[in-house]
């Protein structure tokens, strides 16, 4: 499953400046998945920012401070070996939601910039469940005229492409635990 | 060059109930009796237009194509022209307002993000976020008269009220810059705090308020003696600061929240939640309210200025940003 990490292949370019140079225009994306399992339950699969079994392609996370806001932070280990840094900046175990951000990921793991995400579950009708993952973030080459590679639909391409795998996995996990 | 309007329908225009997509219609409306009410002029980023939203009928009553991924808004003081920045376009586009026209487009070397209009109506300033400039031109010609070196990516611009200074929030170096108008010389710079996006300028002319992004807190400048006098906490990743009822507002886009200060004693007095990735955000002319477009969830929300209540959530369509000054008063 490691293919929906992306590896492209970058034209050597002047990509030096500092995770927060980007171009003006950001992107999102909202992916939705249904499962057949009450909010709790699901919600008991994801509740642990350090526990990203349920995300293919990942093969272990590292990191610190637990579920905490604005002090948790974990880095997430590919099946390849590549690494995103991430922390995190909201937690509401009430309303089954967090929040994080990318604070270190190379453009050819994944091609975005100044990525932002939250994760949430809905309850649903007939005590099921709705997953919403949404995210925030601008295409992985910072100026004007990006390659293909780096532009705006690179960059939404792949954020969607993981979300609606990790939604996927997730729910043949919470659904074959039943 | 100009543009004709092309009648245009957008796709956030068909999911939602009471959402009225018009691209020429909308003057008509006003001829049947109903008192004109302020209006609202919402570059939607990833639509790829710019909404007008009636803030008393809380609808979209037009929307005015405009390609180039449009995130900056200038209204003149009139009311009769907004000025909108499309950065991937790297062009200006003149609204004529009241016929929700594009009268024409003004291209630019660089890709124009921040806009602000002179007061008096002679010209306009945009920023060039990568090279980094201020050119200052005039809108009917769409000439350049004169260009000024910023600091690094410059984003938000604002003029005094009595358009003899102008700001420019320069992100990357986190600093002001302030300009002489009429001269267009960089009579000094100030250091604020960490990324500097959204700047505005009181009513006196005094202070210059800059949301700082990556410091999560608001700078506040003396303008005649360039110093900072003043920093005050506000949520995460702040974008821009309005003012009213001498308070100072701030949309926090990580936060989902406006943070609310007094502008007196610089403390932080309240924080209220609102959509998804609030962004632009600005006072109505009387002063009453505080309008902010919140992007992610494509929705412009009213907060009464002294209850700090929320009043409206308005749907526009895709990706608003309103960056800049986006209200227009139509009586």
């Amino acid at each position: 499953m490691k293919s929906i990490w992306i590896a492209v292949a970058l034209v050597a370019s002047a990509l030096s400046s500092g995770a927060w140079a980007h171009g003006p225009s950001r992107q999102k994306t909202t992916e939705k998945i249904e499962i057949n399992a009450p909010p709790e339950k699901v919600w008991a699969a994801i509740a642990d920012f350090h526990d990203l079994s349920w995300l293919p392609g990942v093969a272990k996370t590292l990191g610190s401070g637990g579920n905490e806001p604005d002090v948790a932070k974990r880095q997430i280990v590919l099946d390849n070996g590549a690494t995103i840094d991430e922390s995190l900046f909201k937690y509401d175990a009430a309303e089954k939601t967090y929040s994080y951000r990318i604070d270190n990921v190379d453009v050819k793991v994944l091609p975005v910039n100044n990525y932002s995400s939250t994760i949430a579950v809905l309850p649903a009708e007939g005590g099921k469940s709705i997953v919403e993952w949404r995210g925030a973030f601008y295409r992985g080459y910072p100026n004007n005229d990006p390659p293909p590679e780096l532009n705006d639909d690179a960059a939404l391409a792949a954020v969607t492409k993981i979300y609606k795998s990790g939604l996927e996995s997730l729910k043949k996990k919470v659904e074959a635990a039943k | 060059m100009t543009l004709r309007p092309r009648r245009w329908s957008g796709r956030g225009g068909l999911r939602r109930p009471g959402f009225v997509r018009m691209a020429f219609g909308a003057a008509c409306l006003f001829g049947i009796g109903a008192a004109r009410a302020d209006e609202a002029f919402i570059t939607e980023q990833t639509s790829d237009a710019v909404s007008v939203l009636d803030l008393a009928a809380k609808t979209v009553v037009a929307r005015i194509k405009i390609d180039g991924k449009p995130a900056g808004i200038a209204m003149s003081r009139d009311g009769k022209s907004a000025f909108v920045t499309s950065p991937e376009g790297k062009y200006v586009s003149v609204i004529d307002t009241a016929a929700r026209k594009v009268l024409r487009r003004i291209s630019l070397p660089d890709a124009p993000l921040g806009i602000a209009a002179d007061p008096a109506g002679r010209f306009i300033c945009v920023a060039g976020f990568y090279q980094p400039r201020l050119y200052k031109i005039d809108p009917a010609s769409g000439a350049i008269l004169a260009t000024v070196a910023v600091g690094a990516s410059p984003s938000g611009v604002a003029f005094t009220p009595d358009g003899k200074l102008i700001a420019t929030a320069d992100r990357d170096d986190d600093q002001i810059s302030i300009i002489d108008a009429a001269s267009f010389i960089r009579v000094g710079a100030v250091k604020v705090g960490a990324h500097p996006f959204g700047v505005t300028i009181d009513a006196a002319g005094a202070r210059a308020y800059t949301a700082n992004v990556e410091g999560n807190d608001v700078s506040v400048v003396d303008l005649a003696s360039q110093k900072l006098i003043g920093t005050i906490a506000v949520g995460k990743r702040p974008y821009a600061v309005a003012l009213a009822k001498g308070r100072g507002f701030t949309s926090d886009q990580y936060g989902g929240t406006v943070s609310i200060f007094d502008v007196d004693s610089l403390r932080p007095m309240q924080r209220i939640s609102v959509g998804d990735y609030p962004e632009g955000i600005e006072t109505s002319a009387d002063g009453a309210s505080v309008y902010v477009a919140n992007w992610f969830s494509n929705e412009i929300w009213a907060i009464d200025a002294e209850t700090l209540k929320v009043t409206a959530k308005m749907a526009v369509g895709d990706g608003p940003r309103a960056f800049g000054t986006f209200l227009r008063e139509t009586h």
